[in-house]
């Protein structure tokens, strides 16, 4: 870049940058609210992380339609990068409501856990828009290092800090395995900047080395979305931290590490997708069938999402492999599914860890044989938690049904039909474990017939989002539009 | 004896070497014969001009003076190392030799050591260590930041304070959380 | 002899150090001899960054990895159960881990040496490693990622306060 010029332009364009800056400064208030709140109103730290991400939101869609780079090409906004930062912020929400109640009875750090939150969720929302490889390095560890904290927070549990270091060491790995390979893509082309690694790296597809720090990035990301075989510290983390903060790895984490691989794989790298196309095939059928499989045999709700939330994410590796920029239809058509995939994952993911933090609240119990008769005992989150494990299925009538059948569709339009057929196989052993809860909830019976009370907030943000699954399920244009729209 | 030249202060300085008996002027005869090594060691080349850099890959960036520099940092290193090595054994050479069992025991500021040598100290001392890291890290940004600062102006200005004003936050609830003071 | 022939002696010495200081880390049984030889690897690293023109990045490596990191390293060790000397929780995958680092190790090098051998480093270019270009790159084209750092060191400071606190 020419010195000279880039000090003379006013580059900063601070509208596209405005959701950043507002979630930024929303978390640094927090932290200083939090520090000069009395204890009996510490929880105050809530409504205004609520308030910081309605500002984020509104800042996103302030920007809508709009297409903007700056800051010489590291942050575009666009419309993928806008879907994703509101979707982050509609977890933030999510996650916010089911946080409350939990760490306003305990002595959990209510603030800190807030702030925390916030700048994880900025991680998230960083990322999205991140078109270089430094800004998106520090964005996925600003994703991890405040979830670890999180992860951490019960801290006289032995399992909570078990499921914390664990998290923290296979993140610490993959964040050094994913800055080698980073630092050698850097070596080769000359430059952070994403396109100008793509027209770079064109040329030199075949050479080992372009393979090798290929591969490494993606083994970093792999441990990030906990993809099989890189998955190990997921359940025992899921299990140990507090269930919000599960929920919290599970979806935005989770979606931010796909969002930098997303971005990577078909910005940076998909002139040499030859190389890596059949490592994410593999990766995708081993995470996708060993993450259902032992899903079948959990009998903890939290492992059983967990495992779930494994094998879902092998659906989305499905898009990855099928990438190939000579065939731009289907290209457009693997990202569109993607994005379709992880919004609606999102949601619905969310909304069975809020099932299931709501029934633990009343109930204090995770395991799965406690949820037998549930329809007797509250009709509301029976009826609730039924809706998410069927949108998880991909059974109708939810959103999860659409999110399936588009990867579906991605696979069988680039020919790749044995991941296909992967898929369908897996899509069977999924529903029934899903199922198989649906089924202890409705026609077994209980074996205590106590009535259980959701709180408020809680029953309120279950009941929009499996309305908004319901509504996506009816009316699919409402978010394929958006994912037309969202070309990288 | 600010006014009595370079020469006084060296005279002195060997004076008190020599006699042992003036802490003073034994001090400044070090600082002296330091200072002054450093100074003639000093590379004599041309103050770095930082011109080339607009012009990246048109002149060689390197100062040619730029391995003697180290060499420099180098032959201290080699010279301090040595400097121990020959003071303690010329210790060894003069001093006599009277071993007893107190001068066996290990040294802490007269005090007898009880119990092993590991003990678990306070977790606080972590946040001390963790604190002089992230400020660490900001003034290593401080650097780049002065040499730039003069050419970037106001933008780089905005910008370091940014960054100090959120880490400043950290040292703020630090102190809010009564972490800096000893219990 | 001339510049270069100084540079590849003093190249292969922090070379060895290096490399003999990074065993050491690994096969010593005691942690905080493990710490201390990481302070050879680092200054090691140092001082290759020093050779490849890299001064400010090398002074880095010097007041953030060895003054800040192996002090924080240290302090958490002396946090940890006394006595710390003793290996015993220590377990029997040192085998397969030694494979594991050997096969990365060979992997790599391997491609690396195959990818840049014959090529030489164009010193003239190295204006990319002045502190000044560095300050230049950091404060124009990689500001974003520099004030995002900000908020991720806050995050880990207050993370580190919230763990480390007595309740």
């Amino acid at each position: 870049m020419d010195l000279a010029q880039a000090i003379a332009q006013p580059s900063v364009d601070w509208h596209a940058l405005s959701p950043d800056i507002v979630l930024a400064a929303a978390a640094c208030m927090v932290l200083i609210a939090d520090l000069f709140l009395p204890e009996e109103s510490k929880w105050l730290a809530m409504p205004l992380s609520a308030a910081g991400i309605l500002g984020t939101l509104a800042a996103v869609v302030s920007l809508a339609g709009e297409h903007r780079t700056t800051l010489g090409g590291a942050v575009e906004i666009d419309t993928f990068a806008l879907v994703f930062k509101g979707l982050f912020c509609v977890i933030g929400l999510i996650v916010l409501a089911m946080s409350f109640g939990y760490f306003r009875s305990g002595r959990y750090y209510q603030g800190e856990y807030y702030f925390l939150m916030l700048c994880s969720l900025l991680g998230g929302v960083v990322i999205s828009s991140a078109r270089e490889l430094v800004t998106l390095f520090i964005a996925l560890e600003l994703i991890s290092i405040p979830a670890i904290i999180m992860t951490a927070l019960r801290k006289a549990d032995v399992k909570s800090n078990e499921a914390a270091l664990k998290f923290f060491l296979f993140s610490v790995l993959s964040t050094a395995v994913m800055l080698y390979g980073m630092s050698l893509v850097y070596g080769i082309t000359g430059s952070t900047k994403l396109d100008e690694i793509r027209s770079s790296i064109a040329s030199s597809a075949d050479e080992p080395l372009v393979v090798l720090s290929v591969i490494f990035v993606v083994i970093g990301f792999a441990f990030k979305i906990s993809a099989v075989p890189f998955h190990f510290w997921a359940p025992d983390t899921y299990e140990g931290a507090p269930s919000p903060v599960a929920a919290f790895l599970s979806t935005a984490s989770k979606i931010g590490g796909f969002v930098g691989l997303l971005v990577l794989m078909f910005r940076a790298f998909p002139e040499v997708a030859d190389t890596w196309r059949p490592a994410f095939a593999v990766l995708a059928t081993l995470t996708m069938t060993v993450g259902n499989l032992i899903a079948l045999r959990q009998q903890h709700i939290i492992r059983l999402l967990a495992y779930s939330g494994i094998a879902q994410s092998g659906y989305v590796l499905v898009t990855l492999a099928l990438i190939d920029p000579s065939r731009p239809e289907a290209n457009a058509q693997a990202l569109e599914s993607a994005i379709v995939y992880l919004v609606i994952y999102g949601i619905m993911d969310l909304g069975a860890f809020a099932a299931a933090v709501a029934f633990a609240r009343k109930t204090g119990t995770y395991f799965l044989s406690d949820y037998a008769g549930l329809w007797r005992r509250s009709p509301v989150l029976a009826t609730l938690m039924a809706g998410f494990l069927l949108s998880l299925a991909g059974t109708p009538p939810m959103a999860g049904a659409w999110a399936k059948l588009f990867v579906f569709a991605a696979a069988i339009n680039s020919e790749v039909y044995w991941l296909a057929a992967v898929m369908g196989v897996n899509a069977v052993i999924a529903a029934w474990y899903y199922l198989a809860v649906v089924k202890r909830m409705f026609l077994d019976s209980p074996e205590v017939d106590e009535p259980i009370e959701v709180p408020y907030l809680l029953r309120a943000t279950m009941g929009v989002a499996a309305f908004a699954l319901l509504a996506v399920f009816i009316y699919p244009a409402f978010i394929t539009s958006l994912a037309d729209r969202s070309l990288l | 004896m600010p006014d009595s030249g370079v020469f006084e202060y060296l005279a002195a300085g060997l004076r008190g070497a020599v006699s042992r008996t003036n802490a003073l002027p034994n001090c400044a005869f070090c600082v002296l014969v330091f200072g002054l090594s450093a100074t003639l060691s000093y590379p004599r080349g041309s103050p770095r001009s930082c011109s080339h850099i607009a012009t990246s890959g048109a002149v060689p960036a390197v100062p040619r003076d730029y391995f003697s520099q180290y060499i420099t940092i180098g032959i201290f290193v080699l010279v301090g190392l040595g400097l121990v090595g020959v003071t303690l054994q010329l210790a060894r050479l003069v001093r006599p030799n009277v071993p007893t069992r107190e001068k066996y025991t290990t040294y802490e500021s007269g005090i007898d050591p009880i119990g092993r040598g590991w003990t678990q100290t306070n977790v606080r001392y972590y946040i001390f260590a963790l604190l002089f890291v992230i400020f660490d890290v900001e003034a290593v940004f401080l650097f780049p930041w002065a040499i730039v600062f003069e050419r970037l102006g106001t933008q780089a200005f905005i910008e370091m304070l940014i960054f100090i004003a959120i880490l400043a936050f950290a040292l703020l609830y630090a102190i809010r959380k009564k972490m800096l003071e000893w219990l | 002899m001339s510049a270069e022939t100084w540079q590849q002696v003093v190249f292969w010495i922090f070379a060895l150090l290096i490399t003999g200081a990074g065993v050491l880390v690994v096969t010593t049984r005691n942690v905080i001899h493990a710490a201390l030889w990481l302070v050879g690897a680092l200054m090691g690293a140092a001082a290759m960054y020093v050779l490849l023109f890299a001064e400010f990045v090398a002074w880095v490596q010097v007041l953030v990895y060895v003054g800040a990191i192996v002090v924080l390293m240290l302090f958490g060790l002396m946090l940890t159960r006394a006595p710390i000397g003793s290996a015993e929780f220590d377990n029997n995958q040192r085998p397969l881990a030694a494979l594991c680092a050997a096969a990365v190790f060979v992997v790599t090098s391997v491609i690396l040496i195959g990818a840049f051998e014959g090529q030489e480093i164009n010193f003239a270019r190295t204006a990319g490693t002045s502190t000044e270009s560095i300050g230049t790159a950091i404060f124009s084209s990689y500001v974003w990622p520099f004030e995002v750092v900000s908020i991720l060191l806050l995050a880990a400071l207050v993370g580190a306060v919230v763990i480390a606190r007595r309740d």
